[in-house]
């Protein structure tokens, strides 16, 4: 007969590993196991749209487009809210993986933290559609359709130099800096701009894509450069954050305003004057196409781009009555 | 009765802690509690695209690009005059025929033609193309930014470069070839009057432009000037 000694300490040991393998799972090499696009279960027919914020308009518009075009394609749709936190972007992947969701579609908070999201998704069968912000790794999500940022933000400084002229000086407000958005705008409004050298740069500085950081982020840098030209800022919300910040100063009327979104609101202060200038991404062009693109995956369709740029359409006072609602006005 | 061939005789606590010991370590080897992994290789199944971006250069891809599939292409490219007629026409219907994009991205068209010079400032030269119709087009001799030369050759494909990050700065470094070999002998001789034989891009426009401005605005990619 066994000592009760002995049972309780086969018992212990016997828990600890069992807890041990729950915790650990073997390294999978990309050639084992089943393949990573096999479509999920037969009868799952849910979709996650999972959205980086939806304290901004413009991706409330994005969310809801995704889930009304699943819903329109036959799906159950849900909209999950990552509140810019990559920890809640993470919980909600686990939640969707969980509850055994059919497809996602994904913009992410971060073009590097949410790759490892993407890939547990694939791995589990999950397919991955982003859209507008990328992600940067190849072969993870199924496709990624996306602003070609890069390109707009280079009609912007064109116009940038039209309206401010060769010499001056400004600030930029940079939005996310984990997001290649953030970059892609940057770089290509500087790939313009920088070659004025009488166009001076004063102030860069992150204000995080929100409107009310913009405020602040704007005002604290008035009172550094009280004589500026023009703001650059990565998105409309910052515009407007910025352009609140110009009228408390009472400087409204001598500071141009620059923006990129297209944002209802910044469409209307350009029709208005009170912004310079945006760049019309088209939200709801991304969304519907993703959507599609996760129908037809789960139709068993595989040949999808990697990489789907989407035009952009610089708005200004000259053309702004061609745009509103997030879009062209005559777009369909 | 000898103890040692009793039954009943009690297992050393020594060799059941020695067991338990083996029984546990081979369970570890099979299931251990975590995995060492060579970081570069933990890398390549997480990291962004890391591989890729240690092989890809732009430079290199735009100067092999430059000296090699381009001069064919622009052989190919379509009749600048033909396609200023065609946007006359319908521009929807031109942009479809002759356009071509990356993905969802901007419509440009490749085009090659000669023509007069007829105006020039500091960006731009004007050039009253040969052919049966008049039609200007504008040749850029500014800085040369944007998409047009990457995504107008028809060449390149976002999908055979690591990311967008790695294609803009594709289409940086096009422009400055542009810059470097094309541009200089368009700004010192082709004056007013002077013939020039180009081949280039230009974004295709959504309407027709009003009758003084150029129907198409072109970035060259190649330009001889006589006369």
């Amino acid at each position: 007969m066994k000592s009760p000694r002995v049972l309780r300490l086969l018992s212990c040991l016997g828990a600890t590993l069992c807890l041990s393998m729950l915790g650990c799972k073997r390294a999978e090499s990309p050639a084992s196991g089943k393949a990573a696009g096999d479509p999920a279960p037969s009868g799952a027919r849910r979709v996650a749209v999972v959205v980086s914020t939806l304290n901004n308009p413009w991706f409330v518009v994005l969310a809801d487009t995704a889930r009304d075009r699943a819903k329109e394609l036959g799906y159950e749709a849900v909209v999950f809210d990552s509140q810019n936190d990559p920890a809640k972007e993470s919980a909600h992947f686990d939640n969707i993986i969980a509850s055994r969701y059919s497809a996602v579609l994904f913009n992410c908070t971060d073009a590097k933290g949410s790759i490892a999201n993407v890939r547990r998704a694939k791995t589990a069968n999950v397919p991955v559609f982003c859209m507008d912000r990328e992600i940067e790794a190849n072969n993870a999500a199924v496709s990624q359709i996306l602003s070609d940022n890069y390109s707009g933000c280079v009609a912007l400084g064109q116009y940038f130099v039209e309206q401010v002229g060769e010499t001056g000086k400004y600030v930029e407000l940079l939005g996310i800096v984990a997001d290649t958005n953030t970059w892609n705008r940057s770089k290509g409004f500087h790939s313009v701009v920088d070659r004025f050298p009488g166009l001076k740069m004063v102030a860069q500085q992150s204000a995080e894509f929100d409107r009310s950081k913009a405020l602040e982020v704007m005002d604290s840098l008035l009172q550094r450069n009280p004589d500026i030209d023009a703001v650059f800022c990565c998105n409309d919300a910052m515009a407007m954050g910025a352009y609140q910040a110009l009228l408390a100063a009472g400087k409204a009327s001598k500071v141009k305003v620059f923006g990129f979104d297209g944002a209802d609101d910044v469409v209307k202060a350009v029709a208005e004057g009170k912004i310079t200038a945006t760049v019309m991404q088209f939200p709801k062009t991304m969304a519907r196409t993703a959507a599609e693109y996760a129908d037809r995956y789960l139709k068993g369709e595989r040949n999808f781009p990697q990489r789907v740029p989407v035009a952009v359409e610089l708005v200004t006072r000259e053309n702004v009555q061609k745009f509103g609602d997030y879009g062209r006005k005559q777009q369909p | 009765m000898d103890a040692s061939s009793s039954p009943d005789r009690p297992i050393p606590r020594a060799a059941i802690a020695a067991a338990l010991i083996v029984a546990a370590g081979a369970l570890l080897w099979v299931f251990p509690l975590f995995r060492i992994v060579p970081l570069q290789g933990a890398t390549a199944q997480t990291g962004p695209n890391t591989a890729a971006n240690e092989t890809f250069d732009p430079a290199a891809t735009a100067a092999k690009l430059w000296s090699g599939e381009l001069r064919a292409a622009a052989q190919r490219a379509a009749d600048a005059a033909a396609v200023v007629s065609a946007i006359r026409a319908d521009p929807a219907a031109a942009r479809q025929k002759h356009a071509r994009s990356v993905g969802m991205g901007t419509a440009y068209y490749f085009v090659r033609g000669s023509g007069k010079v007829v105006a020039r400032d500091r960006s731009f030269i004007r050039i009253a193309l040969d052919g049966p119709q008049p039609a200007i087009v504008a040749l850029r001799i500014g800085p040369i930014f944007g998409n047009a030369v990457r995504d107008g050759i028809g060449l390149l494909d976002v999908n055979q470069v690591p990311g967008l990050h790695e294609f803009n700065a594709l289409a940086a470094e096009l422009n400055k070839r542009v810059e470097s070999e094309v541009l200089p002998a368009l700004r010192e001789k082709a004056d007013i009057g002077a013939v020039v034989t180009f081949a280039g891009c230009a974004e295709a426009p959504e309407s027709v432009p009003v009758a003084d401005e150029p129907v198409l605005r072109i970035v060259p990619v190649m330009a001889e000037v006589r006369g």
